[in-house]
């Protein structure tokens, strides 16, 4: 077990090290100066020169990468080219966002996909399994704007029952558990559909394995069976594709946060590269590819947790 | 081919995408009017006879738009399906029939894989500035691990096979081998990948052009024309509904055809 996880590690370690330097490399090619993009169009060549030495934009690459390393390893990511807030403080305060985001999206989606999935598995064949299954392949090809903006036109707009702009506050207050429910909803909305669509492949491929025919042989009623000789032992594939389609997710919740201008990084993300601010790109880029591999990391260890066979 | 036609959903499916693909191409022969020609007295104007799905903000015409917007947003999904594919599908094959070349070529496609296609559009959205060239390089490159995984598990079993132990003891060249017996094997599986692949990408570039990195309005686009539209969402809702549901039932029809596909291939997933 240790020896798994010590060797997952290490496998991250050079992917985070080409993460720094692709990303690093990245911007050095971007067409625009930052020098000039700070200076603004009313600068003087003198001015763009002296911002461009403050910004160490002088130096050779390999210095500048040294540099830009040693200020990470300070927790330094540069400052905002547009307000020159610290992308730091920045990203620290959108992190929350997102992730309450996207827990509020899991907490209800996953287990709704998984009874799906399960009663399609069980119902093999009939209309019901038919019906379950045309409506996760609706949910996995509907746009999650469309969604989101159906949410606002309706729920938010026509019938005024929830906010759709923003985050009301924390979400142990009302008005952000409020503020929460629509962008959840929306976000959550498209994960149920390829939870469902997994879970009934898994669990179709543990109804004919000889311990649930043994299980049904002992008497046992069908639902014991079915939650926890047959759904138990496909939770392992489950899990594993749960904790891979995070990035699925994660693409959804970027579109998700613009929508409902919700403060979170993905929204961070986007406005930063729209509006040329490279340092903030950057980091926002760097904090969603350190987040990816470190949820690979978590599912890679949670497999093994769950099945004993990938330890040896 | 008989199951398809037996089956009514998928058969829809098919004639639908038989049909967009036809009006993106015939686009200027179908249509009257240019999508970017603006008519100010009609702007926001609700479906009528006239306009049957509205006109946006400009007062251009919603059906010309989306047979346009098709055409770019179909043309955008081939061609990254085309390129990562392709690229994916050589590599694939070269990990399958060079022993040696196994392990590094599918552990750097395991890195690839390891981050979401979101992350490299808003990458090179980055690096080279929003548009259709960055949504189609950051599609083209989230999709080359993906073919590359499926052409080597396919490859992988044809070359345990006794043609290819057959064609090289007639000393084939390997090019020639891979390329007129191993390749054609693998045909059938990529088809299939493909047809689900090409409706996820759909579906990924129309959000990042709504979110501003794609297409760039007032390009006709679907994603870009959803994300103008959503401007005007509580006066005009049609102008982002249109778009929207189109690329909803386009991804809709690729995804019920390549899980027919797939499930035809491999009976034991059949409902």
């Amino acid at each position: 077990m240790l020896r798994h996880a010590a060797q997952r590690l290490l496998l991250a370690v050079p992917v985070l090290i080409g993460v720094l330097a692709v990303g690093f490399l990245l911007m050095q090619v971007v067409p625009t100066d930052p020098a000039i993009v700070r200076a603004g169009p009313m600068a003087t060549q003198d001015i763009v020169q002296a911002i461009r030495v403050q910004l160490g934009l002088d130096q050779p690459l390999i210095v500048q990468f040294g540099l830009y390393l040693l200020r990470l390893a300070h927790g330094d990511l540069g400052r905002s080219i547009i307000n020159n807030i610290p992308v730091a403080q920045e990203l620290a305060s959108t992190i929350g966002p997102t992730l309450e985001l996207m827990a509020a999206s899991l907490i209800w989606s996953i287990p709704l996909g998984i009874a799906l999935g399960t009663v399609a598995a069980v119902a093999r064949g009939t209309l019901l399994d038919r019906c379950v299954m045309l409506v996760s392949v609706a949910g996995v090809s509907v746009p999650v704007f469309f969604v989101g903006m159906l949410l606002i036109w309706f729920v938010g707009f026509r019938w005024g029952l929830l906010p759709f702009t923003g985050r009301g506050g924390p979400i142990w207050s009302l008005a952000g558990l409020r503020s929460l429910i629509l962008p959840a909803f929306t976000l959550g909305g498209v994960f149920v559909g390829p939870v469902a669509r997994m879970t009934r492949t898994a669990v179709l491929d543990v109804l004919d394995a000889d311990y649930v025919r043994t299980a049904r042989a002992k008497g046992l009623p069908a639902f014991i069976v079915i939650t926890r000789h047959a759904l138990r032992n496909a939770l392992i594939p489950i899990a594993t594709f749960v904790g891979l389609q995070i990035g699925f997710l994660l693409g959804g919740a970027v579109v998700t946060e613009t929508i409902f201008s919700w403060p979170g990084i993905g929204r961070l993300a986007v406005g930063a590269i729209l509006s040329n601010d490279f340092p903030m790109a950057q980091g926002t880029i760097l904090v969603l590819s350190g987040g990816f591999i470190l949820i690979n990391l978590c599912v890679d260890l949670l497999y093994a947790v769950l099945d004993p066979r990938v330890r040896t | 081919m008989k199951r398809l036609l037996r089956d009514p959903v998928a058969l829809a499916a098919l004639i639908f995408v038989i049909a967009i693909i036809a009006a993106a191409v015939l686009a200027p022969w179908i249509t009257s009017g240019d999508p970017y020609d603006n008519d100010l007295g009609a702007a926001m104007a609700p479906p009528d006879a006239d306009h049957w799905f509205g006109a946006d903000d400009q007062g251009r015409d919603l059906v010309v738009r989306l047979i346009y917007g098709l055409r770019l947003t179909l043309a955008m999904g081939g061609i990254s399906v085309a390129v990562g594919g392709g690229i994916g599908a050589a590599i694939g094959l070269a990990a399958a029939f060079y022993k040696p070349l196994d392990g590094a070529l599918m552990r750097m496609m395991d890195v690839l894989l390891s981050f979401p296609a979101i992350l490299f559009g808003l990458a090179i959205a980055a690096i080279f500035g929003p548009g259709v060239t960055a949504v189609i390089l950051a599609l083209a490159v989230a999709t080359i691990p993906l073919a590359a995984r499926i052409t080597r598990g396919a490859a992988a079993v044809e070359m345990g096979r006794d043609y290819i132990e057959a064609a090289r003891a007639v000393g084939m060249k390997d090019g020639r081998l891979i390329w007129r017996h191993l390749l054609p094997n693998c045909v059938s599986a990529l088809a299939v990948w493909a047809t689900l692949r090409f409706g996820q990408v759909i579906l990924l570039g129309s959000a990042l052009s709504f979110l501003g990195l794609g297409a760039q309005p007032p390009t006709a686009e679907l994603g870009a024309m959803a994300s103008q539209g959503r401007g005007f969402l509580f006066f005009a809702p049609h102008i982002a509904v249109v778009p929207s549901v189109m690329i909803f039932l386009i991804v809709l029809a690729f995804n019920v055809l390549g899980d027919l596909l797939r499930d035809t291939l491999d009976p034991r997933l059949r409902a």
